[in-house]
């Protein structure tokens, strides 16, 4: 009853970016995926959400099938994530950026207006747990790049996912916002948000994860707590290239 | 309480309601009025235009052709089936629309120049066979409309002038509407960039397909109109990709992101274009000068022009702040340049 793909497979002309791949994540916990450059985890994301269709394999969120589907409803389904090069509304206030993380449904719904109070609030909300209320009339591309990485974490929480999927969050960012983010997941969590990380920090994955899955071209080589990856042969032989 | 931008803007709209309104009574001649018919009809298309171009991003150049399918059809319900004038546009508005539903769901799958080209792909296509099917469109011979009253040529003019402006009142009053609903925030999200938005759970697919549906609808009624006003169709004039490129360059010149930028933009080169007309008649030079237009435009006004006078204004008004912003903006793109660097 949770993120679970099977044989998961995909192929960019010769190059083959997912190779099989099942795998199980652990509902209500910190999930991190990590594998050497290349290995597949934003191909990974990317056939999960919906983004690229899959060669072979499955995907199934909370006993559904979602295999295939459009990256819309699999984030209707409860699925939200960034991207590893953090994708924001460049020419969008901060709070436009927000307040379109969640989509109307029917005419009636869509024609009221944009600013509306209460998502206005819960907007807000939002920016300033995420400590970036001040550049909420900022346009997007006027933000540092941390700051773009806070707003668009900002915007996927918004739609309050079930499960987040973060690919690489602390990507060029300074230290004091490192441990910041590392902070917020983990009370993210702590009020029932699953989390999938994709990151190379390791002092940052050991520290937040509660459970960790290790790609190696295109598929999962081990899983496990961190303390038992921490010394995992083939983790270091992938890593190390021995 | 109404902030005084907000006062100036509303005085704005209400001076441009004045002036379209009082036009018709001091245009000194019918040919100056029938110019003034012909610039509100381009300022409906664009803004019918500006549905698809400026909320989504998506440039078409195909909209002289839907255009050309509500003047026909029009015509057609009119000289053929004996249908009353103005049944006849609303049918051709609603059949237009209609027709909207597939060519949008073939045309709406690519973009960026993609989608240009099959925009432009269907002005060719229609333009095919709309000649060919001379049984019923007059094929290049071209289709007589009979008009709908019988009244003097300055008299029909005036009255299909308000029509028109009517049209545009409209169209710019759903524009406006979409512009402020959380539909509009999603179309606009769609434009900045479609697969995020996908991403944040909007289905951009039939986002697209519906302002499409109705930027189609409000085109068709322009192009019908058009042919109860001037009661000869040619699909040569109908289905030409000269149309589109015009209603792309009003609307980029005016602004895509403002109300009024397509209106302001289809003044100033509608005008242009009757000038071009008396001064050198039909050659290809105004294609040159449209294209020179389009090109300047780009380049140094991709925002048009209703922007560019806003931001002048605010750098006479507060040179100092321009400044503090101008230098902030060197700093980020420093500091991400740092960045850049630092994840590899
Ligand atoms: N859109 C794409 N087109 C072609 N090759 C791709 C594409 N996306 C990823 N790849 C290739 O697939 C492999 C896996 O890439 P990726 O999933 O980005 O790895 P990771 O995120 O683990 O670094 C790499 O060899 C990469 O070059
Ligand atoms: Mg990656």
């Amino acid at each position: 009853m949770t993120l679970e793909t099977t044989g998961l497979s995909k192929a960019f002309g010769g190059v083959t970016a997912l190779d099989g791949a099942s795998v199980s994540f652990h509902q209500g916990e910190v999930n991190a995926l990590i594998g050497p450059n290349g290995s597949g985890k934003t191909t990974y994301f990317n056939c999960v959400t919906g983004m690229i269709k899959p060669d072979g394999g499955t995907v199934s969120y909370q006993g559904r099938d979602l295999t295939g589907k459009a990256p819309h409803r699999i984030a209707r389904a409860g699925i939200g994530r960034t991207f590893q090069l953090c994708r924001t509304f460049p020419r969008m206030t901060a709070l436009e950026n927000v307040l379109s993380a969640v989509p109307p449904t029917g005419l009636i719904g869509g024609l009221r207006s944009a600013r509306g109070r209460a998502e206005i609030e819960r907007a807000m909300g939002w920016l300033t747990r995420l400590g970036i209320e001040h550049l909420a009339g900022s346009e997007a591309r006027d933000l540092s790049w941390g700051q773009q990485k806070l707003l668009e974490l900002a915007g996927v929480l918004m739609a309050e996912p079930e499960t987040v999927l973060l690919d690489e969050p602390a990507g060029g960012v300074n230290p004091a916002l490192l441990d910041r983010i590392g902070v917020l997941i983990r009370e993210l969590n702590a009020e029932g948000r699953t989390f999938v990380i994709v990151e190379h920090n390791m002092d940052l994955v050991m520290s937040i994860s509660d459970h960790i899955v290790v790609f190696d071209r295109g598929r999962p080589i081990a899983e496990g707590p961190p303390s038992q990856i921490r010394t995992d042969e083939r983790v270091l032989g992938a890593y190390l290239g021995v | 309480m109404p902030s005084g931008s907000k006062v100036l803007k509303l005085a704005a709209v209400a001076l441009l309601a004045v002036a379209v309104l009082a036009f018709p009574s001091i245009a000194p001649n019918p040919y100056i009025l029938s110019a003034g018919v012909l610039v509100v009809y381009y300022a409906v298309l664009a803004t019918s235009w500006n549905f698809v171009g400026g909320f989504t991003g998506y440039i078409s150049l195909g909209h002289g052709a839907l255009a050309g399918l509500g003047a026909y059809s029009t015509g057609i319900l009119v000289a053929k089936a004996g249908l009353p004038p103005f049944l006849a546009l609303a049918a051709a508005g609603a059949f237009v629309g209609l027709l909207a539903v597939p060519i949008g769901l073939a045309a709406l799958r690519v973009r960026g120049a993609s989608f240009v080209i099959v925009s432009i792909s269907l002005v060719l296509i229609l333009l095919l066979v709309f000649q060919s099917w001379s049984s019923v469109t007059g094929g290049s011979r071209g289709l007589v409309v009979p008009r709908p009253f019988q009244l003097t040529r300055p008299e029909h003019h005036r009255i299909f002038y308000f029509l028109f402006a009517g049209l545009l009142a409209l169209a710019v009053l759903a524009w406006w509407l979409i512009d402020r609903s959380r539909f509009g925030l999603g179309l606009k999200s769609i434009r900045e960039d479609e697969d995020k938005a996908e991403a944040l759970g909007t289905a951009t697919y039939a986002y697209k397909l519906i302002v499409f549906v109705v930027s189609a609808v409000f085109t068709a009624l322009a192009g019908g109109l058009y042919a109860l006003w001037f009661g000869d169709l040619d699909p040569v004039f109908q289905f030409s990709i000269l149309t589109g490129s015009y209603l792309v360059l009003m609307a980029l010149l005016g602004g895509v992101r403002q109300l009024f930028g397509p209106v302001v933009g289809a003044l100033i080169v509608g005008i242009a274009l009757e000038f071009f007309k008396v001064e050198y008649g039909d050659t290809p030079l105004h294609l040159v000068a449209t294209g020179l237009l389009l090109a300047l435009v780009v380049l140094f006004m991709p925002d048009g022009v209703l922007p560019a006078i806003a931001d002048l204004i605010k750098r006479f008004g507060r040179s100092d702040r321009t400044s503090i912003r101008e230098v902030s903006a060197a700093e980020l793109r420093e500091q991400r340049l740092q960045n850049a660097g630092g994840t590899k």
